[in-house]
C-alpha cells in the first residue's frame, strides 16, 4: 500500500513537473520587433544570455550600407561567427561599440539580453514564420 | 428649505464619497477589474489562474503596480479605466488578485518546485522594496505616455477580435517594449535599459507591416537621416535613379524595381553580383525563392517591408488587363 502511494506521488510530481515545463519553460509566442536578430552561436554554451540585435534601432542611425558593405556583415543571422575577441579587436560590432561611436563592450547585458535558449533567428522573418507557424508548440 | 437641504445633502454626499471610497481590493476587483480579469478578456491574466500570472509576477510586484496605475500597451487601461480609484485602491486590487494566484499556485507549482517559487517571490519583493524601483520606473512611464492613445483604442474595441487569424497581429501586440516582447529576458537589467520602440517611432510615417514604419518615406520626408558613413556624418549616399521593370506571369501587375530607394540605403556591392547578376534577363526570381529568403527575400521579409505588401513591388498594371475596361465606356 505504501509503495503504491509513493508510486502515485512520484507520478503526480512527474505530471506536475511536465506541466511546469510546458507552462513556464516553453516561451509563449514572442512579439518582438520585426527584424530583431537573436544571435546564439556560442552564448548558451558559454553561460551568457543570447545577444539580441535591434535592427530598427540601428537603421534609424546608420544606413544598411555602413554595416553590410563597409563592415562586412553578411545578411544572414548567425552567419558572421562573431565572438567577443573579434569585437574587442574592432571588427563587426566593435567597429562602433568601442566607446567612441557607441558604448563599449563592458555593457554586456545590453546586447546579451535574450531569453536563454532562444535560437538564432531573424525575429518575425518570413522564413521563421514558415518554419515555425504562430501557435504551434516550439521544439 | 427643501432645496437647501437637498443641496446640503448633495454636498455631504460628494464630500463623503472620497472619504468612504477607501474600498478594499476585493471590492475594487469586483466592480472594476473583474470585467476583464474574470474571463481573460483581451488577453488579461485571469483571476486565480497561476499560469496567466506567473510570467507577470516574475517581473516584480512594482511593475504590476505600475501596470495597474498607468495601464499597459497590451490593452490594460490605467486603473482599469476607472480613474476615480485612488492609487492605494488600485494597488489593493493588484494585491487581491496576486493573493489568489499565490494560493492557487501552491498546490500546482510550488509543490514540485517550492524553492523556485520562493526565490521568484523573494526577487519580486526585492524589486519592490529596494533598487529596482527607479530602474523599472522609466520603462512603464515612457510606455504610458507614448502608447496612451493605443491603449485607449485597444481597450475600447475588443483587441483580440481578429485573433482567430493567427497571422494577424492585434494592435495590443505590436511594437512591445523589450521586457514584454518575448525574446528579451525580463530578469536582465540590460533589458530594462533598452529603448522601447514606440518612444522612437513617434514622428515617423506609418505602414501596415513590419515595424509599422514606412522607412523609405521616413527618409523622403527627412524625418530620419541615418549616417551613410560610420564616421563621417556628412557623407551623402550615391543614389542611382533607374527603374527596372520585370514582367510577371499571370494577372499580377508587373514588378517595378526602383534603384533609387535601394541606393539611398544600400551600396551596389550589397546586391551585385552575389545576389543579383547585373545583367538583363540573367536573374530568375520567383516568389518561392523570395519566401525562402533568397533574392529580394534576403532583406524583404527580414528587415525591409515583408512580402505581404504585394503592391509595393507589383505596382505596374498590365496593358492587357486595362484594355477591355477602357474600351467599354467608348461604346
Amino acid at each position: 500500500m505504501k509503495r503504491l502511494l509513493s508510486l502515485m506521488r512520484g507520478l503526480a510530481t512527474g505530471v506536475v513537473l511536465a506541466l511546469c515545463t510546458v507552462l513556464f519553460v516553453d516561451i509563449p509566442d514572442a512579439q518582438a520587433e520585426y527584424g530583431d536578430v537573436v544571435i546564439n552561436n556560442y552564448s548558451d554554451a558559454a553561460g551568457m544570455r543570447p545577444a539580441v540585435f535591434p535592427h530598427w534601432f540601428h537603421r534609424m542611425r546608420f544606413r544598411c550600407k555602413v554595416c553590410h558593405a563597409d563592415l562586412g556583415f553578411k545578411m544572414k543571422a548567425g552567419g558572421n561567427e562573431i565572438n567577443m575577441v573579434k569585437i574587442i579587436d574592432g571588427q563587426f560590432c566593435g567597429a562602433c561599440h568601442n566607446g567612441d561611436i557607441a558604448w563599449s563592450v563592458e555593457n554586456c547585458n545590453l546586447c546579451h539580453s535574450g531569453k536563454p535558449g532562444t535560437q538564432t533567428q531573424v525575429h518575425e522573418s518570413t522564413i521563421h514564420k514558415l518554419a515555425q507557424p504562430a501557435g504551434t508548440p516550439k521544439k | 428649505m427643501t432645496m437647501i437641504s437637498r443641496m446640503a445633502f448633495l454636498v455631504l454626499a460628494l464630500a463623503a464619497v472620497p472619504a468612504a471610497a477607501e474600498q478594499s481590493g476585493k471590492d475594487v476587483y469586483g466592480k472594476v477589474c473583474a470585467t476583464c480579469h474574470a474571463s481573460g478578456l483581451a488577453g488579461a491574466p485571469r483571476y486565480g489562474n497561476a499560469g496567466d500570472w506567473a510570467p507577470r509576477v516574475a517581473g516584480g510586484v512594482a511593475r504590476l503596480y505600475q501596470s495597474a496605475l498607468n495601464g499597459t500597451p497590451k490593452g490594460m487601461p490605467a486603473k482599469g479605466g476607472n480613474l476615480a480609484l485612488s492609487d492605494a485602491e488600485a494597488k489593493g486590487a493588484v494585491d487581491f488578485m496576486l493573493a489568489a494566484v499565490k494560493d492557487a499556485a501552491r498546490p500546482a507549482a510550488a509543490q514540485a518546485e517550492p524553492k523556485k517559487a520562493e526565490a521568484r517571490k523573494d526577487e519580486a519583493r526585492k524589486a519592490d522594496t529596494a533598487k529596482d524601483e527607479p530602474k523599472a520606473a522609466p520603462v512603464p512611464a515612457a510606455v504610458a505616455t507614448t502608447s496612451a492613445a493605443t491603449t485607449e483604442v485597444a481597450a475600447a474595441a475588443p483587441a483580440d477580435v481578429n485573433s482567430f487569424n493567427r497571422l494577424l497581429k492585434p494592435v495590443s501586440k505590436r511594437n512591445l517594449p523589450p521586457p514584454e516582447d518575448g525574446i528579451h529576458d525580463p530578469s536582465s537589467d540590460g533589458t530594462h535599459a533598452l529603448q522601447p520602440p514606440l518612444t522612437a517611432f513617434g514622428p515617423l510615417p506609418k505602414s501596415n507591416a513590419g515595424n509599422r514604419i514606412n522607412w523609405v518615406e521616413a527618409l523622403n520626408q527627412k524625418k530620419l537621416n541615418p549616417r551613410y558613413d560610420r564616421l563621417d556624418p556628412k557623407a551623402e549616399p550615391v543614389v542611382m535613379d533607374l527603374n527596372i521593370v520585370r514582367e510577371v506571369k499571370g494577372s499580377m501587375p508587373d514588378v517595378v524595381y526602383p534603384h533609387k530607394q535601394h541606393t539611398e540605403w544600400l551600396d551596389c556591392s550589397n546586391c551585385h553580383p552575389a545576389i543579383f547578376i547585373p545583367q538583363k534577363g540573367a536573374n530568375s526570381i520567383s516568389m518561392a525563392a523570395i519566401l525562402m529568403g533568397e533574392k529580394c527575400g534576403v532583406c524583404h521579409g527580414k528587415v525591409a517591408f515583408p512580402v505581404s505588401e504585394c503592391r509595393n513591388c507589383h505596382s505596374k498594371k498590365k496593358e492587357l488587363a486595362v484594355r477591355p475596361a477602357a474600351a467599354e465606356p467608348a461604346k
